[in-house]
């Protein structure tokens, strides 16, 4: 049997006392389908998931509590936790898609270096013809050159003074 | 008895065809489909044991699934 236990309406979430499980339905617009597996995902230890698409657009997750007789607190925690896990997921889900180029690039070339030194051959076919590093401020130094130490410069002789 | 349901554009085949496996010593299990669906009818001792072993089932079929996509 079906039981509001949640401050959300039944369209939302609804509870069944009877089995310990709750029902959260997720819009897909909102939330895809790899945060809702992820979020799953994370509650396969703590509870069983089940997963179902009653309608286009419309996914349904069922938590059940792994032992019965679970108490409204525990399905209401449960519920929360898991919304809070999904957002968390398609927040995340969105970062990645959003940085994936720069991702991508930064891989690459950690892979490249991982590879180790370019041959002579690697070398000979490299193009050097492109624009030197463009340092307009003047903030390209070594750390030598900024604090290294100061070589004083040549004593000036007697015979230079006169 | 207790059905599961898994809808295919969700769980894929060959992970509840494993979880079959696994969990096949816990109970007796039919397999089915439909067109939209692979059925899962378990089998045990007791309503109690019937929902867990259909739980522990459903939760292996959605990890290996999920693992699998992954892995694609």
């Amino acid at each position: 049997m079906s039981e509001q236990i949640l401050a959300v309406p039944d369209a939302i979430a609804r509870a069944d006392m009877g089995d310990g499980s709750v029902e959260l339905f997720v819009d897909e617009s909102l939330y895809p389908l790899e945060a809702v597996y992820g979020a799953s995902f994370t509650f396969l230890d703590r509870c069983f998931v089940f997963l179902d698409r009653p309608q286009p657009g419309r996914l349904r997750v069922i938590l059940s509590a792994k032992k019965l007789g679970a108490s409204p607190e525990v399905l209401r925690e449960m519920v929360g936790e898991f919304a809070n896990e999904l957002l968390a997921c398609a927040w995340r889900e969105k970062i990645t898609e959003r940085n994936r180029a720069t991702i991508e690039a930064v891989t690459m070339q950690a892979i490249g270096g991982a590879m180790g030194p370019p041959s002579l051959d690697d070398l000979e076919d490299f193009d050097f013809t492109e624009e030197p590093f463009e340092d307009p401020l003047g903030i390209a130094m070594s750390w030598e050159e900024k604090y290294g130490k100061k070589t004083a410069p040549p004593a000036a002789t007697e015979g230079d003074e006169e | 008895m207790r059905e599961l349901r898994f809808p295919k554009e969700l769980y894929l085949g060959e992970q509840v065809d494993a979880a079959l496996n696994v969990f096949a010593r816990f109970g007796r299990l039919e397999r089915d489909e439909d067109e939209l669906t692979w059925i899962v009818r378990v089998h045990a001792a007791s309503a109690a044991k019937e929902r867990r072993l259909a739980g522990e089932l459903a939760n292996y079929a959605l990890g290996a699934t999920i693992r699998a996509r992954g892995e694609r």
